[in-house]
């Protein structure tokens, strides 16, 4: 079974925090990390070639130092990796990265299952698992839960919905975007450091995968950033003070609107 | 393009700190932008001095706009009962249609959705798109997205609304990618521009720690995912007239490539807790799965949900689908009372929207204090049982 992963390379959260005075984004020197849930994709995908056969490539999106999240991709056991870079593409949004996503995986040739995170924790969007499968012309399920069975043909899967599971055959090829109930990620082995440092990264531009310079990046993308401003501030924080007994009077005094 | 005027600026680092991609950084007292850049635009609202700004660029995609008229809501039916954001969809469809001087209609689509469609035209819908059909009983991407694509293709409607829910954002960005046009995800905030008429919708970014408002320049519709709980439903009025279409679907629309072979409810507690308007959560802090049981008792007793941290999950005193935080669900109920949580900014970046929020911990430096509104310091297995029977003294008062 041929698998593709899409991975993006994001801020690590720990290093982004809300200054409670000023109400702005305090960092202190960001470091980027995997997409947590790319990382259960990227697991899922090596689960299902261990016991199917066949090969993971792993696929990003991004500046030229996005390579990093490719070689840990394979350093917990996918193949090959692929980094789709380009300025031009800067700028796009959900409908343009499914485009550009879309066009590459295309480029590379056929595949049976593309996996991909339910979203990236900076954009928290969750549009471009299915915008791309509308772009591969395959069947998707999103957020799924578990894979049950997988053979070259179908899957089937559970879906995490509102109100409990569904449980749903796919035939394929097929996407599936997972959350992170799906599996434990390993820890990569000394092999697959060893093999990520020397792997060979491919690198593919707009002209490489054939992409119409009108659908890519900034030009490319139906949506439009108006404004971006600080979410508003919230009110007086405290700490309740005094004996267990008085704090949870205070307390419960503060919650009468709550105790209808 | 991220132009900036080597001349305005100061270098005094402050876009440096507002790009939360880290692709700014002053070089030689000035600022210069790297590879990382989204154009998103934060540092340009930040600067101080104007030497920012994004170059304004032509959209490739355009369509004759003056085509495109009417608000829609997708309504979501599921299991017999119509999910209740569709009518809080409906309330802030109404208001957006009388700014706009058009008709609100609303899309329902499911299986015996019986005096469902009275409901939403009682809630403010015009007309009622009904596509009441065995197929729909389930769920199914495919289905729904090909009904509601040959819909819009149709009728051209300038604005489309569907809940943020797992349904709403799993189709919703297929037909939004088949139209050719733009989606805005978990919008919490939407407004018609006045001068032309565009749809500014707003929501939050990087776990709510900015605001971005969005909009959708060159295509129609301009489509929104509403996050549950945040817009307001109208009061009922049986007095209102509407109109209802059924819709047959061609056969075509009702293949499908995926199949539902069974549908499982949630055991237990309810699940779906981005509905609650309050949850008490736990964290590590429990040090135990017993300890849910003393927040399941709070929890009876304020008519609440049980939510959890991850380190809860992860430790298997709760299943995932409690789980708030970056790697679980966003949740703005109007209470949210964290009991042994110490507020890792993944966990906060899910709850930070609640209205009020409660912190209960031992450890008094806790990060979670900087983001309640009231905070208690000591043991959660003393407070909460205190705080148990101060409620029911209270009710019972």
């Amino acid at each position: 079974m041929n698998i593709i992963v899409c991975v993006k390379q994001v801020p690590d959260a720990k290093d982004v925090r809300l200054d409670p005075k000023t109400n702005t984004l305090a960092r202190e020197g960001v470091q980027s990390i995997m997409n947590p849930y790319d990382q259960h994709a990227v697991e899922e995908a090596v689960r299902i070639k261990e016991v199917l056969g066949g090969e993971v490539t792993v696929l990003t999106m991004g500046p030229p130092q996005a390579e990093a999240v490719l070689r840990q991709a394979i350093s917990c056991g996918a193949d090959h990796g692929v980094l789709v870079s380009d300025r031009a593409f800067a700028g796009a949004d959900t409908w343009a990265t499914s485009y550009t996503l879309g066009k590459a995986i295309t480029s590379l040739g056929n595949f049976d299952l593309v996996l991909c995170g339910k979203q990236a924790i900076d954009g928290d969007t969750a549009q471009v698992g299915p915008g791309l499968a509308m772009r591969l012309g395959v069947p998707f399920v999103t957020c799924v839960q578990k894979v049950r069975q997988a053979d070259e043909t179908s899957l089937v899967v559970e879906r995490m919905m509102d109100d409990g599971y569904d449980v749903i055959k796919i035939a394929c090829p097929a996407l599936l975007t997972v959350v992170k109930d799906v599996n434990e990620p390993r820890v990569p082995s000394l092999k697959g450091t060893m093999k990520a440092k020397k792997a060979a990264i491919r690198t593919l531009n707009a002209t490489d995968i054939k992409a119409e310079s009108a659908s890519i990046g900034l030009p490319g993308s139906p949506t439009q950033v108006v404004k971006v401003f600080p979410p508003e501030p919230r009110g007086e924080r405290c700490v309740l003070t005094g004996t267990i007994d008085e704090q949870v009077e205070q307390l419960v005094a503060k919650l009468r609107p709550y105790l209808v | 393009m991220l132009k900036i005027d080597k001349d305005l600026c100061i270098g005094c680092g402050i876009c440096e700190d507002q790009c939360a991609f880290g692709a700014i950084s002053v070089v030689d007292g000035k600022a210069e932008v790297g590879d990382t850049c989204t154009l998103c635009g934060a540092c340009v609202e930040a600067c101080d001095v104007g030497a920012l700004s994004i170059v304004d660029v032509e959209k490739s995609l355009q369509m004759d706009l003056g085509d495109w008229t009417g608000v829609w809501v997708f309504c979501e039916f599921r299991k017999g009962g119509l999910a209740t954001v569709s009518l809080e969809l409906l309330g802030v469809g109404r208001k957006l249609a009388d700014q706009r001087g058009v008709t609100l209609s609303a899309v329902l689509m499911g299986y015996n959705t019986a005096e469902t469609a009275a409901k939403l035209i009682s809630h403010g819908a015009d007309i009622v798109y009904r596509i009441d059909n065995p197929a729909l009983e389930h769920f199914t991407d495919d289905i729904y997205g090909e009904i509601m694509t040959a819909l819009i293709q149709e009728h051209k409607p300038e604005i489309v609304l569907a809940g943020a829910t797992a349904i709403g954002r799993s189709f919703i960005p297929g037909v939004a990618t088949t139209l050719n046009t733009g989606l805005t995800a978990d919008c919490t905030k939407l407004e018609i521009r006045t001068k032309d008429g565009a749809l500014l919708q707003t929501r939050p970014a990087f776990g709510g720690n900015i605001m971005a408002t969005i909009e959708c320049p060159s295509t129609r519709p301009q489509m929104a995912t509403v996050r549950p709980r945040v817009m307001k439903a109208l009061s009922i009025d049986e007095e209102r007239v509407g109109k209802v279409v059924d819709i047959t679907p061609t056969p075509d629309q009702l293949k499908s490539r995926v199949q539902v072979i069974e549908s499982v409810d949630a055991q237990g507690y309810k699940v779906n807790i981005q509905e609650s308007d309050i949850l008490v959560s736990g964290g590590r802090g429990l040090d135990n799965d017993k300890g849910f049981d003393l927040l399941r008792q709070l929890a009876a007793t304020l008519n609440a949900d049980v939510s959890a941290s991850r380190a809860a999950v992860d430790a298997g005193w709760i299943p995932y689908p409690h789980q708030v935080g970056q790697t679980g669900k966003t949740v703005a109920p109007k209470l949210y009372i964290a009991c042994g949580i110490s507020g890792a900014i993944q966990h906060v970046a899910g709850m930070q929207s609640a209205d009020t929020i409660v912190a209960i911990n031992r450890d008094k430096n806790a990060p979670i204090f900087d983001v309640a509104d009231f905070g208690l310091v000591g043991d959660l297995y003393e407070i909460i049982p205190k705080l148990i029977a101060k409620i029911e003294e209270q009710r019972g008062a």
